[in-house]
């Protein structure tokens, strides 16, 4: 039987690593923000797949650190998120977390803000980082509502694919 | 002369709290607190289904969300006429008993804790631990690789700064445990709530599914490892903190604020619902020697929006509540409204709880000498978590009795179908403090849709009369000796456990670089 779960939390006890490999999509977002909730979207759509079994799919909400035991337990993480690029609205965005800076300028001075990149940062330290791949997408609008612009909804199949072509690098068997 | 001091964003977590301050003299002046990021997601809520309020308002905060769940279902429970079994409403308190866990730890070590320790001192450690000279070779080598985030200190360390190798170390080891402790915690709610984050599991009438042995027994398993770390790690951390190098700040009380405390009253141990692990009260004007407690008249709420970005109105209950922006509005200065009770500002959360609980290890540090303010807050977070650990126990007891019982019951199937009309209030003692919710049904549909919650309280601005809220009134008096290094006005605000998250989660990378990896 394939898995096919939107939380792994459930079914554990915590703490343990499911082998063999263990591949986490998460996708985040506030979904009453319009399309700053097109992590979760896409979340919802690929739990009706069928995907292999060593992939969990996660709806991580708006969750920084409380997101640190699906960051943990996971050997490669693919995170869906709005990402503010400054590029046209839909246009998406891929990138390893290593590659972008984490800390926002000024944080030295300020009280630093915890976001999704630096829960990954964190769980650093209690164990290891996962191999992080984020897919982006440039949204159009961050205005309240809870339905998508239609310009990022229509991106949502491409998005799909798009995950689906990660996972064929990490699983090239399947 | 007077000097103005920003600190923006306060918050650790995703948040929009900008707090300024004037300093003079070494002390803190005057001070504002700001909710820098408009919020009233509850205008979405008009015209749906009430039931999907508390669904909705789970996403208002992306870090609270069960805490608007449960208020929610609270209030449409109350609009409904739903009577919650005793079974429903044990889940609703083991599911929340497990949030209190993880936030109380995880604002302890990862939020505050930061703030009074020179995280550097752990290189001086000469001891022979060898776990502790394991996390010794962790930290420099990060330092090293210059990789010091998160644990880089937001300011120089000062007078009161605990330097101590060896109490810094203990305090960094127990920073990593309680990482991973809470990473643990954060599925125990899941066992009941069938997700996490936002829960799926309560609902007006009670909560949805029927509890297993197994999962019982899980929860069970998960909630001794907490236990022993609230008890072995969390609360002895706090107390030889608290009564070791901060004292000096304990016992100058810096943050006490206004002395008025609000607790709503939440978790009832027995079905007949008498008997509150958080008894409910309210104190004006606190006097240590002789504890006054009211009863709470949630009538007396009212919301002032004369220093807010909102069309000018006479102060109202909040079912009568309404978000019309106004951004040019004179003397504004936040987004964030000012509740009143009775006219007065309050401060809710541990210390309120605790305080309005008369609870005796609360009383005992204060007789000892320590003041209400940050230190005192800190200690009565840790105390009310062990408190709820070991209402959770009871509480897995009496569900135990109940799932053997004949006619089990989680819900009550009866009032599930919206009131063609109706209003009702749900309240609820968040690991952050009092939280409020009040909807009005009109056409089997939400017709107006109000939440007051814990920060709302504490980050309020000042009211119709001109008295500050409960962080600008903590402030006052604060010593700021270097207005370049605030680093009292940071651990005030922290210790009230600040967030104003309600929720952006967009990733900003803050480089050019960014599009690079643009792909189509």
């Amino acid at each position: 039987m394939r898995k096919k779960t939107v939380s792994s939390a459930a079914d554990s006890t915590g703490g343990e690593t499911i082998s063999p490999l263990k591949i986490v999509i998460l996708g985040v977002g506030n979904l009453l923000l319009s399309d700053e909730g097109v992590g979760v979207h896409v979340a919802n759509e690929l739990v009706k797949m069928d995907l292999p079994p060593e992939v969990s799919v996660v709806e991580g909400g708006t969750d920084g650190f409380r997101l640190l035991n699906v960051i943990t337990e996971a050997d490669r993480l693919i995170v869906i998120d709005a990402v503010k690029g400054d590029a046209e609205a839909g246009s998406i965005y891929r990138f390893d977390i290593g590659k972008v800076q984490n800390c926002p300028s000024g944080f030295k001075t300020s009280v630093h803000q915890i976001g999704i990149l630096e829960v990954i940062d964190l769980s650093g330290l209690i164990g290891k980082t996962p191999h992080t791949t984020v897919i982006g997408v440039e949204p159009k609008s961050l205005e309240m509502g809870m339905e998508l612009t239609p310009e990022i909804k229509s991106k949502i199949p491409r998005i799909i694919e798009l995950v689906f072509e990660e996972l064929k690098k990490i699983l090239p068997l399947n | 002369m007077a000097k103005k001091v920003v600190v923006d964003p306060i918050t650790r977590i995703e948040g929009h709290l900008k707090i300024e301050v004037e300093v003079e003299n070494g002390k803190v002046k005057d001070a504002w607190s700001s909710g820098t990021m408009a919020r009233g997601f509850e205008a979405m809520l008009t015209g749906k289904d009430p039931r999907d309020a508390s669904y909705i308002t789970s996403r208002f905060c992306g870090v609270c969300y069960s805490v608007h769940q449960l208020a929610s279902a609270r209030a449409l429970d109350a609009a409904f006429g739903a009577q919650v079994p005793w079974g429903g409403n044990l889940i609703r308190n083991l599911v929340m008993g497990a949030e209190y866990i993880y936030d109380h730890v995880l604002h302890f070590y990862q939020l505050s804790a930061l703030d009074y320790i020179d995280i550097m001192a752990v290189a001086n450690y000469k001891g022979k631990d060898k776990e502790l000279l394991a996390v010794k070779d962790k930290i420099v080598g990060l330092v090293k690789a210059k990789d010091t985030y998160p644990l880089t200190p937001r300011y120089a360390p000062d007078e009161f700064t605990v330097k101590d190798p060896d109490l810094v170390i203990s305090a960094v080891n127990h920073y990593l445990k309680a990482l991973k402790m809470h990473a643990k915690a954060r599925n125990m709610g899941a066992i009941w709530g069938g997700r996490t984050p936002h829960y799926q599991n309560i609902v007006v009438g009670g909560v949805t599914s029927y509890p297993d042995l197994n999962q019982w027994a899980r929860f069970r398993t998960m909630l001794d490892e907490q236990k022993k770390f609230i008890e072995e790690v969390y609360i002895p951390d706090v107390l030889t903190f608290g009564k070791g190098p901060l004292w000096p700040l304990a016992k100058m009380g810096v943050g006490g604020g206004h002395y008025n405390y609000l607790s709503y009253g939440d978790f009832p141990k027995d079905s007949a619902g008498k008997d509150l692990v958080f008894p409910a009260g309210v104190i004006i004007g606190l006097d240590p020697a002789n504890i006054k407690v009211d009863p709470v008249d949630t009538k007396k709420i009212t919301e002032s929006v004369k220093y807010a970005w909102y069309k000018a109105k006479n102060p109202v209950h909040p079912y009568d509540g309404e978000q019309v922006y106004d951004l040019d509005k004179k003397g504004a200065y936040t987004f964030v409204k000012a509740p009143r009770y009775d006219g007065k500002a309050m401060e809710v959360g541990p210390f309120a709880r605790m305080i309005v609980a008369k609870n005796p290890d609360v009383i005992g540090l204060v007789k000892e000498g320590a003041k209400p303010g940050a230190v005192a807050r800190h200690a009565a977070r840790a105390i009310e978590t062990k408190l709820i650990a070991d209402a959770c126990y009871v509480w897995l007891d009496q569900l135990l009795t109940e799932m053997t019982k004949p006619g089990f019951k989680i819900h009550d199937t009866a009032h599930w179908d919206p009131p063609e009309s109706g209003m009702g209030a749900g309240f609820h003692e968040a690991p952050r403090g009092g939280l409020g919710h009040w909807i009005k049904i009109k056409d089997k549909k939400i017709e107006n849709y109000q939440a007051v919650v814990p920060s709302t309280w504490n980050a309020s601005p000042r009211c119709e009369n001109g008295v500050r809220g409960q962080y600008e009134e903590s402030l006052i008096g604060a010593p700021v000796p270097d207005p370049e290094n605030p680093i009292n006005v940071g651990r005030i605000i922290r210790s009230f456990d600040p967030c104003l998250a309600c929720a952006i989660h967009i990733i900003d990378p803050q480089t050019n670089e960014i599009r690079k990896f643009l792909i189509e």
